[in-house]
């Protein structure tokens, strides 16, 4: 536990001297997939993780990927202090990585479209789009999600060989691939199911943070943010640590409160924060805006937790803020451009 | 009537003879936790689960229960009895471990499919017998390692969760299923230079344990059925042990005592 100057207090895990974290601002996203590709290519490129999405997006309301994770388990219990087991869910949850007919296409001159080569019937995204509400006041967004490097990981918890551990200098969330068995029990144990079981080289394998970007350890040596964060064409994520006070996570998490974390009661204090979502107002049968709200708050309430409602409201007064013509930090941190303000990562060294 | 206490003591010197050969085997075959290792010559036959060698080798039944590690399931596990045999030539000590599973699982290709595994634990210094759940920091195991995807391996462990493999082991296995059982036979040669690795002596006998998963109930880690220490009878002691005979010996020799004193007191009281 640090404390800041004005008060507000940044928990960091026992042990961990900084903690990374993300800002992703659901109001900007494309769902164009572009950070799970970045993701993909460089981490997850075949070799047993064929189907594995370390960074994905999905549509919500949805089932998400795999396929109905809230409903899994894991986490901790209302305290937070007794681990609840989750559930190991199949390879079908998560998707098969199908084969497409590109020899057919591409070599062999068939005339017939790129496809899967089986009826494809349930895989990453698979519900892209569906949402829910009625016709003119349905609703959707797009849920980017990596693993959270939480503050109080059950998966860490979960693993009886001390396979899984927190980096002390970022809080990083890693498997040591030696002395991982492939137990799995860290699969059933995060309740956003970010870690993955590599069938072929019998371990679990996770997001990673691209802690090597972060270190400057690319060709030029150069501190780069992960590849999910830079790739994002709306540039929608903040990447830097929670315990820097200057930084826009710190602000916009702790002092703002307009950040939130998603299902806060899994209790494993997540340090991936989410700006929620705002949809145009619903719209009458005739077609005219109304005073409600398009996407029901009380769903927000189950993805967020309460503090998404403060958080929703102080957005809206930041709007009206700038909309008058005033300034708002928060309005500014969340439309920044500048690089050297949405990735502050060498504030450390 | 002279000749009728002679017999008497004839026949009473006959039966505790009988008795003393009999009794023993009848009241258990050998003590509680050991398990016998055949003497073999040439162990070319012991390296698969049929050899010919093995109808040599007697084995012991060894129960087994849930190892109650702090791991979901830990406390339920399904096997419950494992059959133990072992032989040794002069360089190689050898174990078939058998038991009945009903699902034979030899693959671990999806998320929730786990492996069928076996593994058999000794104390790295046998001379004193580690904590049973995988030894202590200070007093280790050697465990043997196999499982259904055939993969065998030598560990270290120092405790739960300390299982280290061991590179450049010798250990061997070979496994068939046959009529809802495994047959798994591991083998090591006897001695080993390594620190961190048992060298068994033929001069005392070695403390055993035994642990089965059943990868069908999703058995891994501390989701195991678990044996009790038990021995491997290395050292020189008789195959019967000594003092069961000596003890029936001693009782029976009592009672012909006995009988002859009484015979000889009612002969006195008659005067005869
Ligand atoms: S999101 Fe899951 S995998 Fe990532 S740190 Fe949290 S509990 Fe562990
Ligand atoms: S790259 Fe950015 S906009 Fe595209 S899906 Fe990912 S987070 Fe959303």
């Amino acid at each position: 536990m640090s404390q800041t100057d004005d008060g507000t207090d940044v928990r960091l895990a026992d042990g961990i001297d900084h903690q990374v974290a993300m800002v992703m601002d659901l109001n900007k996203c494309i769902g164009c997939q572009t950070c799970t590709i970045a993701c993909k290519t460089n981490w997850t490129d075949g070799g047993g993780r064929e189907y594995m999405y370390w960074n994905n997006v999905e549509t919500k309301p949805g089932s998400g990927y795999p396929r109905d994770w809230e409903e899994m388990g894991g986490g901790w219990d209302e305290d937070g202090e007794e681990r609840t087991p989750g559930e190991l869910q199949d390879k079908e949850a998560y998707g098969r990585a199908w084969e497409f007919n590109h020899e057919q296409v591409m070599y062999e001159g068939s005339d017939e479209p790129l496809r899967p080569m089986e009826q494809p019937d349930w895989g990453p995204n698979f519900d892209e789009d569906e949402g829910a509400g009625e016709y003119p006041n349905s609703y959707y967004f797009y849920l980017p999600r990596i693993c959270n490097h939480c503050t109080h990981p059950s998966c860490v918890e979960a693993c009886p060989r001390s396979a899984l551990y927190k980096r002390e200098e970022d809080g990083i969330v890693l498997v040591d691939q030696d002395r991982c068995r492939g137990y799995r029990y860290c699969v059933e144990g995060c309740p956003y199911k970010k870690v993955y079981y590599n069938a072929m080289k019998k371990t679990s394998e996770k997001c990673i943070f691209c802690y090597p970007r972060i270190e400057g350890e690319g060709p030029e040596g150069e501190v780069l943010p992960p590849s999910c964060a830079e790739d994002c064409p709306p540039q929608l994520r903040l990447v830097g640590y929670l315990d820097d006070e200057e930084g826009p996570i710190h602000k916009l998490v702790n002092e703002h409160e307009v950040a939130v974390r998603l299902h806060p009661e899994y209790r494993t204090e997540p340090n991936v924060y989410y700006i929620p979502p705002f949809a145009p107002p619903q719209h009458s049968e005739s077609g005219e805006s109304i005073e409600s709200e398009r996407i029901p708050r009380n769903y927000l309430e189950e993805l967020f937790g309460p503090d998404v409602h403060e958080a929703l409201n102080t957005i809206e007064r930041e709007r009206a803020k700038v909309e008058r013509g005033e300034e708002s930090e928060v309005m500014e941190l969340l439309t920044t451009t500048d690089t050297t303000d949405q990735y502050r990562l060498e504030v450390f060294d | 009537m002279e000749r009728r206490p002679a017999l008497l003591a004839a026949l009473l010197a006959a039966s505790l003879v009988v008795t003393t050969l009999a009794a023993p085997a009848l009241v258990s075959a050998r003590p509680a936790y050991e398990i016998p290792v055949a003497d073999v010559d040439d162990g070319a036959t012991l390296d698969t689960a049929d050899g010919e060698e093995w109808t040599q080798a007697p084995s012991a039944g060894v129960p087994l229960s849930s190892s109650g590690a702090a791991v979901p399931g830990g406390d339920e596990s399904t096997v419950d009895e494992v059959r133990v045999a072992s032989a040794r030539t002069d360089e190689r000590l050898y174990l078939r471990v058998s038991w009945a599973d009903p699902t034979r699982d030899t693959a671990a290709g999806d998320v929730r499919q786990f492996a069928d595994a076996v593994a058999v634990q000794v104390p790295v210094n046998e001379s004193a017998r580690p904590p049973i759940a995988m030894g202590s920091t200070d007093n280790r195991v050697n465990v043997w390692y196999w499982n259904g995807l055939n993969v065998s391996q030598e560990l270290l462990a120092g405790g739960p969760g300390t299982t280290t493999v061991l590179d450049d082991s010798d250990l061997e296995s070979n496994a068939t299923y046959r009529d809802g059982r495994w047959y798994v036979v591991l083998s090591r040669p006897l001695t080993d230079s390594s620190d961190d690795r048992t060298t068994f002596s033929t001069e005392r006998d070695v403390d055993v344990a035994v642990a089965v998963w059943n990868g069908s109930s999703m058995e891994r880690s501390g989701a195991k059925a678990t044996s009790e220490w038990y021995y491997l009878a290395l050292g020189p002691g008789p195959e019967g042990p000594p003092y069961e005979t000596i003890l029936w010996l001693v009782a029976g020799l009592g009672m012909v005592f006995t009988t002859l004193v009484t015979i000889e007191g009612i002969r006195r009281t008659r005067g005869e």
